[in-house]
């Protein structure tokens, strides 16, 4: 949460003395300060408000991650103080298995995103002619809804009718039953996903590559640099930035996957495409464990907190003081 | 100076004012979980007395077609009872998020919907957890005896009757008359029938698929899994409800059998990502022989607006049994039951919709406009409903069999029965380890009151 915008920025205050007053420095402060009061109280009632729909849910599931929770038909109620929630979590070979296919999805898609996303920001830059109709062509994935694309890939992975299906048999490769199949499936989701998630990496990085200086690139060729060194010398440093800011966007997001597994896997085959999203999901509302589901709510929240903290200061001992 | 003191005083205004509104968010929110329960204890209202009132019934979508089934009854509910005005609220057709929607609903405390449609699955879980009211006090016993057999027993939980049959469904095998005819195959009434038959037919390049049915990670493979288990004569569940017992000679039956169609050719790999719709597709496109499917499939195979290529050419049967097992073999029973919200202003009038909603007369328009299997037993044998088509003709012949839903872990237990059979379907595992692995799983669900 940002300060609040009515406070005056240092030096902006309005002076209220009369002509005859000199202003100290002292009275400054002072009505500084209850400027900044008069702040903070107009925007007390926006601040509870987001505390209420935002801070208030979150601690709410806090809460139900370490207590006793039932539901009832007057509502939750929460009893006593527990560790069971997280050691139920902790000892359930879905959970574990969970984690380990959202790290390794976030990993793997995030990575390839990146990659990709960076190349196409580079031939975006160098065009010339009809950039702004690729750009708006690249943002169609990204601007659909992930339900929508996810339906759309339902088509092309469809065993029996699918796009990919009728050019696997032409070729005569058969046709393999790809969301059926564990190694597949999770493979066409990761394609799902980069497809539609490789263009918002690009849009973030050529922002960043538009913000490089021109002579930096003109002093490399005077001191006769090729292309390549050029890129690892002065664009990577320099994007560094703006790519650990799509890092982190990204990494937000893949963590939470949800759609794309709910509608195209439901989690299948077997357990081998749940996500955590989707086991907290089913333990709330499907088997209305609410303490557990709950747990791996938390638990995942606080990973991912940690997991970009970490990602921050690696990146910031790295890259200096620029990100 | 005076400007500041005033605006000091403002602001201390605005603290207060702020204060005020935290206040009153808080006890907003823990509202919900202080007020007192209308649940448990039943307000005994007059049985279906109340010829006044408003109230909402939260219902997805029966059928796609026009007109809407739900409209239709409600009108027909309000001519017959002109003082109570009943708004539809229309529900996700995803049965699982329509559970969802309903759970964070209630819980919370809202007093609309009043009535509800649910799955027959549901009442244990609803039940358990204060989610439906006890109906058992509000109807007299000659009411519940009109219902089919093992109807109301499917939504009792510990001695009470949480939702009223509203209509109900069962698998049935769909079959192309013209092909058996064509290849002089008789209609199979055993599974190892069905399967040399089917895999005959594609190897001969008759059709590209023989026999499609339900295989996704999802409730449906449970409910095709049951009635291979039941033919096979299995239970999934002690009558206890506390020890799994589909790892037996019968579950490797059924285990075995599912795992060599897809073997033999008889079913497509790509039935482990079939869900109705798929299956119907496939079978309604003329692409394949054989269709394991509710009561729908057949007036979806023969309208001729669907893309169907089949009308006319389509049979329907009992499903088949195992060698030396009675038979037919078990239909599965799905469908859908009434419940009354807990929270619900007026219970009395709840009561009257649902009375009216399970009369002969709702009953007989959902049979023979709808196509619906009614829930009521003489409108289920009537001659009107019977001869609708030949879905409700047979409906009598079939043997039901019902999913161990009377556990509020059913949801587990589902699930763990889904997720080990889709896998072994994909080859990811052989019928015995995944049915240990079922067992095991739904062991530790029946057996501790939370988990994952």
């Amino acid at each position: 949460m940002s300060t609040p915008s009515v406070a005056p920025a240092p030096g902006g205050g309005v002076d209220v003395s009369g002509p005859g007053e000199p202003s100290t420095p002292r009275r400054h402060d002072v009505f500084r300060r209850q400027q900044a009061r008069l702040g903070w109280g107009l925007s007390a009632p926006a601040l509870i408000l987001i505390a209420a729909v935002t801070l208030f849910p979150i601690g709410y599931a806090i809460a139900m991650s370490v207590s006793n929770v039932s539901a009832t038909g007057s509502g939750f109620s929460l009893s006593g103080l527990t560790g069971s929630n997280y050691s139920i979590m902790f000892h359930a070979p879905q959970w574990r298995y969970a984690l380990f296919f959202t790290i390794f999805y976030t990993v793997v898609t995030v990575a390839v995103e990146v990659a990709l996303g960076t190349a196409v920001a580079l031939v975006l830059e160098r065009l010339t002619v009809g950039r702004g109709w690729m750009m708006a062509l690249l943002l169609i994935p990204w601007s659909l809804i992930t339900v929508v694309n996810a339906t759309l890939w339902a088509y092309i992975y469809n065993p029996t009718y699918g796009v990919l299906d009728t050019i696997f048999s032409h070729i005569g490769l058969g046709s393999p039953v790809i969301l059926g199949t564990r190694v597949p499936a999770i493979i066409a989701l990761m394609v799902a996903d980069i497809w539609k998630t490789t263009p918002f990496v690009a849009i973030i990085v050529l922002a960043g590559l538009v913000m490089i200086p021109r002579d930096y690139y003109e002093a490399a060729e005077v001191d006769g640099a090729s292309g390549w060194t050029a890129f690892w010398r002065i664009t990577f440093p320099l994007l560094r930035p703006t790519i650990a800011l799509a890092v982190l966007f990204r990494v937000l997001q893949a963590f939470g996957l949800f759609d794309l597994p709910f509608v195209l896997t439901q989690g299948g085959p077997g357990y081998s495409t749940q996500p955590l999203a989707i086991l907290a999901y089913n333990a709330m509302f499907r088997d209305l464990d609410f303490g557990p589901g709950a747990a791996v709510a938390t638990s995942t929240a606080l990973l991912v907190v940690i997991g970009c903290l970490v990602f921050l200061k690696v990146f910031r001992a790295q890259a200096g003081t620029e990100v | 100076m005076k400007v500041v003191a005033s605006m000091r005083g403002r602001s201390r205004l605005m603290l207060i004012a702020a204060m005020g509104v935290a206040a009153l968010t808080a006890s907003a929110c823990s509202s919900n979980t202080s007020s007192p329960a209308a649940s448990g204890t039943a307000t005994h209202a007059p049985s279906g007395s109340a010829t006044s009132g408003n109230i909402t019934w939260w219902a997805s979508p029966i059928t796609t077609t026009s007109p809407d089934p739900r409209t239709v009854l409600i009108s027909a509910f309000e001519k017959a009872y002109p003082n109570i005005h009943v708004n539809l609220q229309s529900a996700p057709t995803d049965t699982d998020t329509n559970r969802a929607s309903l759970i964070t609903t209630i819980s919370g405390g809202a007093t609309s919907p009043d009535v509800f449609m649910g799955d027959v699955i549901w009442p244990a879980q609803f039940g358990h957890s204060g989610l439906a009211q006890p109906l058992s006090s509000y109807f007299p016993s000659s009411y519940w005896n009109s219902f089919a057999p093992g109807l109301v027993q499917g939504a009792t939980y510990k001695g009470q009757v949480y939702g009223a049959p509203f209509f109900e469904d069962q698998g049935f095998l769909y079959y192309r008359k013209d092909l058996l005819a064509k290849e002089h195959m008789a209609v199979p009434t055993t599974w190892p029938q069905l399967e040399t038959e089917a895999a005959a037919l594609v190897h001969k390049g008759v059709v590209k698929y023989g026999y499609v049915w339900q295989g996704a990670s999802y409730e449906g493979l449970t409910c095709n899994f049951m009635e291979y288990l039941g033919s096979a004569g299995g239970t999934a569940l002690n009558s206890g409800l506390t020890q799994a017992t589909l790892n037996s000679p019968a579950g490797l039956e059924a285990a075995n059998f599912m795992h060599s169609l897809i073997t033999s050719g008889a079913t497509p790999g790509a039935v482990t990502t079939f869900q109705e719709a798929q299956s119907m597709s496939a079978f309604a496109t003329g692409q394949a022989a054989f269709l394991r499917n509710w009561d729908y499939g057949w007036s979806y195979s023969q309208t001729a607006s669907s893309p169907s290529s089949v009308v006319g050419k389509v049979g329907v049967t009992p499903l088949p049994s195992f060698p030396g097992q009675a038979s037919p073999g078990t239909s599965n029973i799905g469908g859908w039951n009434l419940y009354i919200n807990p929270h619900s202003k007026n219970i009395a009038a709840d009561v009257t919709f649902i009375k009216w909603m399970t009369s002969p007369a709702a009953q007989t328009i959902l049979g023979t406009q709808f196509s619906e299997i009614p829930t009521v037993q003489s409108v289920r044998q009537s001659a009107a409903v019977k001869a609708k088509n030949p879905v409700l003709a047979i409906v009598g012949d079939t043997r039901l069999i019902p999913r161990p839903a009377q556990t509020p872990a059913y949801a587990k237990v589902s699930q763990a029965i889904y997720t080990n059979i889709n896998s072994m379907l994909a080859g990811s595992a052989s019928p015995s380890s995944a049915l240990s692995a079922a067992s095991s799983q739904i062991n530790s669900a029946v057996g501790s009151s939370s988990g994952l």
